[in-house]
């Protein structure tokens, strides 16, 4: 049995596959936040079954350390004279036209960053022998001080680790929990690389500590822990290496949302997953793309991440005057408290309460009806806003849906336009709670074709934990001339692919089910970012065609430099089929809810609303209409078409736009 | 029809917001990831922006605030000289025509809608080298002429393709042509990128539309501004401070200002500032609007479209050959990069006695310019390094200020040291914080930072900073912040550098900046 289990803020998700039967189910228990394994091993505890389960978990525990500022007491170890290299960062200021901005503290204060007489040059040389005798006192000072983990960033160590290993072994020696950063991050730009080996340090003390009890509670089970690439790893590597796990449930979405719209024949998608404070954004060619340049609350991590844009708006966003006399909504959220004035608590319109208003939520159908809606509360809202302004309250609601698709519209930009994709080759695939009420109007912002709302848009990630393949990423700078012979990359790669090897045989891979993917970082000399290709026996060919393809030009006279190598190994898993279904027989009439008036730019529109429960593989229908999920809320537009394919997800053809 | 439009306008100017904004913020996307410098590329010293076919601001991707009122005045004086056709390019970077000093070129690129011109998309990129008297082409000179190539509005792409001539010329003229030629050529890359856009937007939405709501977000942006200046107390406030010196030993050289506020309209008149000076920290025009403009915008709490209505609320005076809007042939190279941010520190001087709740002290108000060129023996290449450096900040009335973070007309990244060694005869030795050097207050300034550069090849350097003499004020009862020093390490010894100046670098030699703190705010409590 294989189990994906997925921790959420609201829900703990799990999604369970049977081989033996092919059966897919999913359920979800409330999440414990203040000790996320409770909720995990009750959940667990609930299935029958025998024989070895396999568990794949994706966990918020290393997210949250960093966000809530709970992760481990941390001293960091800098060559000498570069003490404050974290706190300086890259010298910029986050917000430009703000004097109260502050740039993030570091996770590491100044008294705790320590500083070695050493260096190492560019070309690996040794320039100033180690200060071995000065790291006793080192050693001691943070025994003084009660830190728990260690972070090493010495200058140009991934060109030679002689250094960090020596410092290591002596702090290793005295019992710290140590993270290197020619072991985290053998990469060039020594802010990003100590930034990202800080993290690690950081959380890595948090996440052994949650992953040893749950392995304890879990004894005869086989436990895998999603990481931010989209693949798995074991829980102890997933303990050393935390800072690989820092996206680990949105990571699992795409994996989910990719084999979703594979199956159902869908390459290229745009996901989209909209929540209360904050929407998902992600872009799927295929395959997922990767970021090596992420940021977590604002401190850079440089390790291979699937590539997620966010953004502060979701439905709890709110709508609000500013004093040029327009009509804003976010940044603020009302959160989770007081929540949208619906919920009965809050006093500033959101968007959710737009849709309630706009009838496009039904008050007694909410969360299955198990959450009564307060709509006197949410309209009394817009009425004093819709005053301010001085428009007409429909207006205004519509207004705030309009506006706060304008802001996912831009987000979606940044990650198709800005890249090079024309979002009109893609499908919008919607989930997270307030997804689909936006997803068609957006595609159609946005002259995308189709919407795909997922069967499991609810516990999309979960799924995804279940797909995942074992995924590990090696990399080195080597900074060697684009006409370096494909020999000696060859003989520069050999460590980075042996150690690939060896670690997915130690997580129990076969060599059957290995494979291994080398590419390179190339630029133009001169250039400060790289592009990553393939390694072929065309590599230049190949970067000169991809620069033109990227940048709108190419230069073969200019010399090109080999920046990085990297290996991408996956273990390959077996993954469970998606369930297909007949075509329901059942007339759709029997489907319908209840026919109820919607507002659409239009007016009011008498609309029906579907059961999505009951809705069946091939039946069709015309929009307007909306599909009530437990969980969710599908809007269909005027003039588009929905149909439920054989996987029982909706796919919204829009209208005007194919 | 009007009513019509003004009930619909809240809604869908919000929306056009986004869509006007989203242009720009591509094409610098492009622009970094395209560019050939470290300058651009890593420290991102470019800003790219769509305007109107008047020449009026609509939108700019939020980049570097020095540029923010100096591009509307680059594509007007485009609009001035020449006529246009589908397909041009202009370059210049005439600080006298459009520009600001002469590192900073700027392309403008005509957009055309069904035959007609709607609009234009321009972007400025500080190159590392356009020729002149030092590599970096921030000399310490006399006139303008010295500090390097001086391009007028002129073409460098005509009906799509690239005039060889004008091409050739440029690329002569610099220490790094190869390196030039790729910035400008992804200068161009943003520029189309920000054309197609445009015509993609007018294509979905219609001009009439497009030109409507384009008018009615600069309107919204003055709006915007008028109520902020409305809450200020009506009333005139003066303040004083001095830029240290021209490079040529002219100093001190006072910037004077007096803002009256009345009625939801501010007047800045820089009345009472010393003359245009000999060296070259003299700022035209159009650095001055930036910083005003700047100061306001900080001021102005919401998501403020970053367009040209905000100056309309606002009315900037500034006596002709003066410091403030020098007149040709001034040298130019410092007025953008330091008496920019003197400007900045005047205007926060003025306006801290109207909000005295939400002003801070003055910030480390230089920007250390460092420029290092010569030839790289190891590589067998000429090299030109150029770099700004961060300091402390000011305290504000509620928090200490940041240290060693960039403040004010600013924001470029540092290049990391072992960017650095991979570029560069140069290794970074120390980059580190100086303790101390913020201002005591109730909140305490930012620290500035040291940076060590040690010299592997013979090379030049020229120095542009600031306060080296005077130091940057405190508020409310806070200290100044410490001065900054320059240090040259030769043999081991120490021995001071002027604030402005060339000196001549030999192998083994450690160029040692140390930057100001910034001041404090409110008596330090007694303990």
């Amino acid at each position: 049995m294989r189990i994906g289990v997925d921790t959420g803020g609201t829900f703990t998700d799990f999604v369970v596959f049977d081989p033996a039967s092919g059966q897919l189910d999913t359920f979800k228990r409330l999440s414990t936040p203040h000790d996320p394994a409770a909720a995990i091993l009750d959940g667990l505890a609930q299935l029958a079954g025998n024989g070895q389960r396999h568990i794949v978990h994706g966990s918020t525990v290393a997210t949250n350390a960093v966000l809530e500022r709970k992760g481990a007491k941390v001293a960091l170890v800098n060559t000498q004279g570069f003490r404050d290299l974290l706190q300086i960062g890259r010298q910029n200021r986050p917000a430009l036209y703000d004097f109260l901005a502050n740039p993030p503290a570091p996770l590491v204060p100044r008294a705790d960053r320590l500083e070695v007489a050493e260096r190492i040059a560019a070309d690996g040389r040794v320039q100033t022998p180690l200060d071995e005798a000065a790291l006793d006192a080192l050693v001691a000072h943070c025994q003084r001080e009660g830190i728990e983990a260690v972070a090493i960033c010495l200058l140009f160590s991934f060109a030679n680790p002689a250094h960090e290993q020596a410092v290591a072994a002596r702090f290793a020696a005295a019992g710290f929990n140590v993270s290197v950063s020619h072991h985290i991050l053998p990469e060039f730009r020594e802010y990003e690389r100590a930034s990202t080996t800080v993290l690690n340090a950081y959380v890595s003390p948090v996440m052994s500590r949650y992953l040893n009890k749950l392995a304890a509670a879990l004894p005869a089970d086989h436990l895998q822990i999603m990481q931010s690439n989209g693949g798995m790893a074991g829980p102890r590597l997933a303990g050393e290496q935390a800072v690989r796990c820092i996206l680990s449930g949105p990571a699992g979405g795409l994996v989910g949302a990719q084999a979703v719209a594979g199956a159902a024949g869908y390459a290229r998608i745009l996901t989209f997953d909209m929540g209360g404070t904050s929407t998902d954004v992600a872009l799927i060619d295929g395959a997922a793309q990767v970021s090596r340049s992420s940021q977590i609350g604002g401190l850079p991590v440089h390790v291979p991440m699937l590539a997620i844009h966010t953004v502060g708006s979701g439905g709890g966003s709110i709508a609000w005057r500013d004093a040029g006399g327009g009509l804003q909504v976010g940044p603020h959220s009302a959160g989770a408290d007081p929540g949208p004035a619906a919920y009965g608590r809050g006093e500033l319109p959101t968007v959710t309460d737009a849709n309630v208003l706009l009838g496009r939520i039904r008050p007694d159908q909410f969360f299955g009806g198990r959450m009564p809606l307060d709509t006197a509360r949410a309209e009394a809202a817009f009425a004093r806003l819709a005053a301010e302004l001085g428009i007409s309250v429909e207006e205004c609601q519509l207004g705030a849906v309009h506006i706060a698709n304008a802001h996912m519209a831009r987000a979606l930009r940044v990650i198709s336009v800005e890249k090079g994709h024309d979002p009109r080759d893609f499908t919008l695939l919607a989930f997270g709670g307030a997804g689909g009420l936006h997803a068609a109007d957006l595609a159609r912002a946005l002259g995308m074709p189709r919407v795909l709302a997922p069967r499991h848009a609810a516990t999309l990630s979960a799924l995804g934990m279940l797909l995942a393949d074992v995924v590990k990423d090696y990399s080195r700078t080597v900074m060697l001339p684009g006409v370096t012979p494909a020999a000696e990359l060859d003989m520069r790669l050999a460590p980075l692919l042996s150690s690939a090897q060896a670690e997915l045989a130690a997580e129990g891979v076969a060599a059957a089910d290995m494979q291994f993917q080398p590419s390179a970082d190339l630029r133009y000399a001169g250039q400060s970012f790289e592009l990553n290709l393939p390694l072929g026996p065309q590599l230049l060919a190949d970067f000169h065609r991809a620069h033109q393809e990227a940048y709108g030009y190419h230069d073969v006279e200019a010399a090109v430099e080999i920046v990085n190598l990297r290996v991408q190994a996956i273990g390959l898993t077996q993954r469970p089929h998606l369930p297909a279904f007949e075509p329901s027989t059942q007339p759709i009439e029997s489907c319908v809810l209840g026919h109820y008036p919607v507002r659409f730019a239009s007016g009011l529109v008498d609309t029906p609303f579907y059961d999505g429960a009951r809705l069946g593989a091939g039946q069709r229908f015309a929009g307007p209409a909306v599909v009530v999920r437990p969980d969710t809320t599908i809007l269909v537009g005027e003039g588009d078409h929905a149909e439920v394919d054989a996987f029982l997800n909706l796919v919204i053809t829009i209208g005007g736009v194919a | 029809m009007k009513t019509d439009l003004v009930r619909t306008d809240v809604v869908r100017l919000e929306i056009f917001k986004h869509l006007f904004a989203s242009i720009p913020e591509e094409m610098g996307a492009a622009l970094q990831r395209a560019s050939f410098s470290p300058n651009i590329k890593e420290r991102r010293d470019f800003s790219c922006a769509l305007f109107d076919a008047q020449g009026e601001m609509i939108a700019q991707a939020a980049h570097i605030p020095v540029h923010l009122g100096a591009m509307p005045l680059s594509v007007q004086s485009a609009i001035r000289s020449l006529s246009f056709a589908e397909g041009d390019m202009v370059v210049l970077n005439d600080p006298y025509h459009g520009g600001t000093h002469l590192p900073d070129i700027t392309l403008i690129a005509p957009i055309f809608a069904a035959g007609a011109l709607v609009g234009f998309a321009a972007n400025r990129a500080h190159h590392a080298d356009v020729g002149g008297m030092a590599p970096g082409s921030m000399p310490i000179a006399r006139e303008l002429v010295q500090e390097g190539l001086i391009l007028p509005p002129v073409k460098l792409l005509a009906g799509g393709d690239v005039q060889a001539g004008v091409w050739d010329i440029i690329l002569r003229n610099t220490r790094s042509p190869q390196e030039r030629a790729g910035d400008l050529r992804a200068q161009i890359a943003a520029n189309q990128r920000g054309v197609r856009r445009f015509g993609e937007l007018v294509a979905a939405y219609g001009l009439q539309e497009v030109q409507h709501y384009a008018a009615a977000l600069l309107d919204y942006t003055e709006r915007l501004t008028r109520a902020l200046i409305s809450t200020l107390p009506d009333g005139r406030f003066e303040f004083e401070d001095a830029l240290d010196d021209d490079g040529l030993g002219n100093g001190p050289l006072p910037i004077r200002v007096r803002i009256d506020i009345a009625g939801g309209q501010a007047t800045v008149d820089f009345a009472g500032t010393a003359p245009q000076a000999q060296g070259s920290v003299n700022a035209v025009y159009a650095i001055t609007l930036s910083a005003v403009y700047y100061v306001f915008r900080c001021l102005v709490d919401a998501e403020v479209p970053n367009n040209t209505g905000s100056l309309r609320a606002i009315r900037v005076l500034a006596p002709e050959g003066s410091l403030v809007n020098a007149r040709p042939p001034a040298p130019v190279a410092g007025g953008n990069v330091e008496t920019s941010q003197r400007i900045v520190d005047v205007l926060l001087g003025a306006l801290a006695q109207a909000l005295p709740a939400h002003i801070p002290a003055a910030s480390q108000g230089t920007m250390n310019n460092t420029l290092i060129g010569g030839w790289d023996a190891a590589r067998g290449r000429a090299f030109t390094y150029y770099e700004t450096i961060a300091g402390g900040m000011g305290a504000r009335p509620t928090a200490h200020g940041p240290s060693g973070v960039h403040s004010h007309m600013t924001n470029t990244l540092n290049t990391p040291a072992e960017a650095m060694e991979y570029a560069y005869p140069i290794q970074v030795l120390c980059y580190e914080l100086r303790p101390g050097t913020g201002g005591a207050g109730r909140f305490r300034g930012g620290d500035g930072l040291r940076r060590d550069l040690l010299l592997q090849s013979e090379a030049t350097a020229s120095l542009l900073s600031e306060r080296r003499t005077s130091q940057p004020y405190g508020l409310a009862g806070g200290e100044p912040g410490a001065a900054g020093e320059n240090v040259l390490i030769r043999g081991g010894a120490a021995q001071p550098l002027p604030a402005k100046g060339e000196v001549q670098l030999r192998p083994g030699d450690v160029l040692s900046i140390r930057t100001p703190g910034g001041g404090g705010w409110g008596t330090p409590d007694a303990l």
